[in-house]
């Protein structure tokens, strides 16, 4: 993983950088996540990890599925990948590319996992105040774990706010037993 | 371990008493892989260098590395319930170990968790292991000698208290002997010790901590223990945890002395974790900073001033200086100083007792080889009247080793050379001690008074010890206000002098040997 997103970084801060100047940073989104479902579609994944196929093969078919769907830049960078034999870790340029253009648009994405469902009310309280903990706008995801058993957890990042009564008792466990 | 119902229930009230019950913003991340003990982690982008790291199972690891897109961590003990994928927490600590004088007479582990079976310690206090060395304007010189209680060390290479006296040699030459003998002579001395022991085998280790009780030193000593079947991070961890636990005593205006058996194992544990995280190998293997993993550890022993202990004590403690002597114990191969960790060491620490195979083999245990054994500081420190003896045992051993090659020719030598060779010879066996038989000052500096003197030039050179234990008796039953009298001057004032001189002259007329 770790060294997947290493690899991944220069690729996703050229592809940004470049979007950026070209000032297509939707449609770079758009694109890289169109060739990112394609990538992680069984078939495809088969087809780039077969040894038997020869990289022109690889290229002109990836480009084919995708068809207009991607821009000249856009298969610009399929090629490359291909070239490098990087295909399969677009997922991970994809997420970089993601995180870049969050940073630059000063959002954050928060996941919320409650016990119960919140209200309306309760949720844009709880955004208003991370907003003000991390300065930064914050994009919130809710689901709901009944296993939290009561309260909810946060993950930003690699911030994780344990309010639940779950990391509660596991906190308590923890004391009990060191 | 024996506890009553009554005292869990205590426990566990007064840790519900204290959990507390607030969230708190922890940063986390993800095992990526398990190495022989060294994990990578994914996140933790808020890391710092050297913080615990909480894994599942009451797990705790180190970081060490931190990378671009992961952190390499060694976990602390046990690792093979760690799996990929598993979620771990920065705790936004630093590596702490208990520390305070109810550790005394324990054995613990390189994290202070007691393995002795002796219950829990109970100690108030704890502290980082990883600490900077006291800066110069909070030393003071060396000036109070360590009575090791050998007499080829406390006349040859004295050792003072805040000095680091490296003892170096090969496998089987008696270095540990020579701590533990060091250890066991610190009896009433005002001196805690601590045995640092580092990848030996755990029944090494048992018989040193028996051998410490049966001479009565586990009473002022602590001995921290990381063996061979440790994991690599506890015995690269060990020497730090016990120079932390021997820093207490010294910022309180205390002394104490740590031995650390031996550091060229913690090199090797260290260059295991290393090359595990990737660092690049230098020279023998060893990562870039094996030098300064060394000499961290060794710059804390130092003699500390009053000054320094009243502003740390907050004045409680006046006009007392503290120190922590250190006897680094490294391990050569086939007598080679010139390998990579000896050579750093010799040159870190403020001397060394060289211990020699041949002379081992020859019987002349310790077998320390005086030409090249060196106390940079030591001289300073050492016991008056020792230091007044003393003197002419060096001089007689070098001109011996001189000689030594003329010694087939016995009988074409001249007089002089003849009788130079004589006290050499017995000069060397006089300096042969048993184990676990540390002199007193007193008994040392009779010796060396009768030596000087020639009262043992007419003794049969393999009778000269025990003559010596006989002397020594004679002069505790019929003499004893003269030793009393030197033992608590430290010193031989002319009229103790003529007394001694008197007292070994009627030891000779009335002892048959």
């Amino acid at each position: 993983m770790a060294e997947i997103s290493t690899i991944a970084r220069p690729y996703a801060v050229a592809a940004y950088k470049l979007a950026k100047e070209k000032k297509a940073l939707a449609k770079w989104s758009e694109m890289l996540s169109f060739a990112t479902a394609v990538v992680n579609d069984v078939n495809m994944q088969a087809y780039i990890q077969d040894p038997k196929v020869v990289s022109a093969d690889l290229e002109a078919a990836f480009l084919k599925v995708c068809g207009d769907k991607l821009n000249e830049h856009g298969q610009n960078l399929i090629k490359v990948l291909v070239e490098y034999g990087r295909l399969s870790i677009l997922p991970a340029i994809t997420e970089a590319f993601e995180a870049l253009k969050a940073l630059e648009e000063g959002t954050l994405e928060a996941q919320i996992i409650a016990s119960a469902k919140p209200s309306a009310a309760e949720t844009k309280d709880l955004v208003k105040r991370l907003e003000a903990k991390f300065g930064k706008k914050i994009e919130a995801t809710v689901s709901v774990d009944p296993e939290m058993i009561g309260g909810f957890k946060i993950i930003v990042g690699d911030t994780v706010i344990d309010a639940s009564v779950k990391g509660q008792l596991q906190n308590l466990a923890y004391s009990l037993s060191a | 371990m024996q506890l009553s119902t009554s005292e869990i229930s205590e426990l566990i009230k007064s840790r519900l008493e204290n959990f507390s019950t607030t969230a708190e913003a922890r940063t986390q991340g993800t095992v990526i892989s398990v190495t022989d003990g060294i994990v990578r982690i994914h996140g933790l982008s808020n890391v710092m260098a050297g913080e615990m790291i909480e894994f599942p199972g009451n797990t705790y690891g180190l970081a060490l590395n931190l990378e671009r897109d992961s952190v390499g961590a060694v976990v602390l003990g046990d690792y093979e319930h760690i799996t990929e994928g598993d979620v771990c927490k920065c705790t936004g600590r630093i590596l702490e170990v208990p520390v305070g004088p109810e550790l005394i007479g324990r054995v613990v582990n390189a994290l202070g968790q007691p393995i002795d079976g002796k219950g829990p310690v109970k100690t108030k206090l704890t502290d980082k292991i990883e600490k900077v060395a006291p800066g110069v304007i909070a030393r003071k010189s060396v000036s109070q000698p360590v009575q090791t209680g050998l007499k080829s060390v406390d006349s040859m290479v004295p050792v003072g208290r805040g000095q680091r006296e490296l003892i170096i040699g090969d496998r089987q030459t008696g270095k540990t002997a020579v701590a533990v003998d060091a250890i066991i002579n610190q009896k009433g001395q005002n001196m805690t010790c601590i045995y640092v022991a580092i990848g030996q085998k755990a029944s090494t280790i048992a018989n040193v901590v028996r051998k410490l009780e049966e001479n009565g030193a586990m009473a002022y000593t602590i001995v921290v223990a990381a063996s061979a079947s440790d994991s690599a991070a506890l015995q690269f961890l060990a020497p730090y945890s016990g120079c932390t636990m021997g820093e207490y005593f010294r910022d309180r205006g205390e002394d104490a002395l740590i031995v650390y058996d031996d550091l060229t194992k913690q090199a090797i544990a260290y260059r295991q974790i290393s090359l595990l995280l990737r660092r690049p190998p230098g020279r023998e293997a060893y990562p870039g900073d094996v030098f300064y993993i060394h000499s961290r550890l060794l710059e804390r022993a130092a003699r500390v001033n009053e000054e320094y202990v009243e502003k740390f004590t907050n004045g409680k403690v006046k006009g007392k200086t503290g120190s922590l002597t250190a006897l680094p114990v490294i391990e050569t191969a086939a007598g080679d100083v010139s390998a990579f960790v000896p050579t750093n060491v010799i040159s870190i620490t403020d001397g060394q007792i060289f211990l020699e195979t041949d002379l081992f083999n020859a019987g002349i245990r310790p077998a320390i080889n005086a030409g090249i054994s060196v106390s940079r500081v030591g001289g300073a420190a050492q016991t008056k009247v020792i230091k007044k003896l003393g003197g002419g045992v060096r001089l007689a051993l070098a001109q011996y080793r001189e000689l030594a090659a003329f010694a087939q020719f016995a009988s074409d030598l001249d007089e002089a050379t003849r009788k130079q060779l004589d006290r050499g010879r017995m000069f060397t066996e006089l300096m042969k001690q048993a184990q676990y038989a540390p002199l007193s000052v007193s008994n040392m500096a009779i010796t060396l008074f009768a030596a000087n003197k020639g009262y043992f030039d007419d003794v049969p050179t393999n009778k000269v010890l025990a003559v010596e234990g006989k002397l020594h008796g004679f002069i505790a039953s019929k003499y004893k206000a003269l030793a009393d009298a030197i033992e608590t001057s430290k010193d031989l004032s002319g009229d103790n002098e003529k007394a001694l001189d008197a007292a070994i002259q009627d030891f000779k007329a009335t002892t048959a040997y």
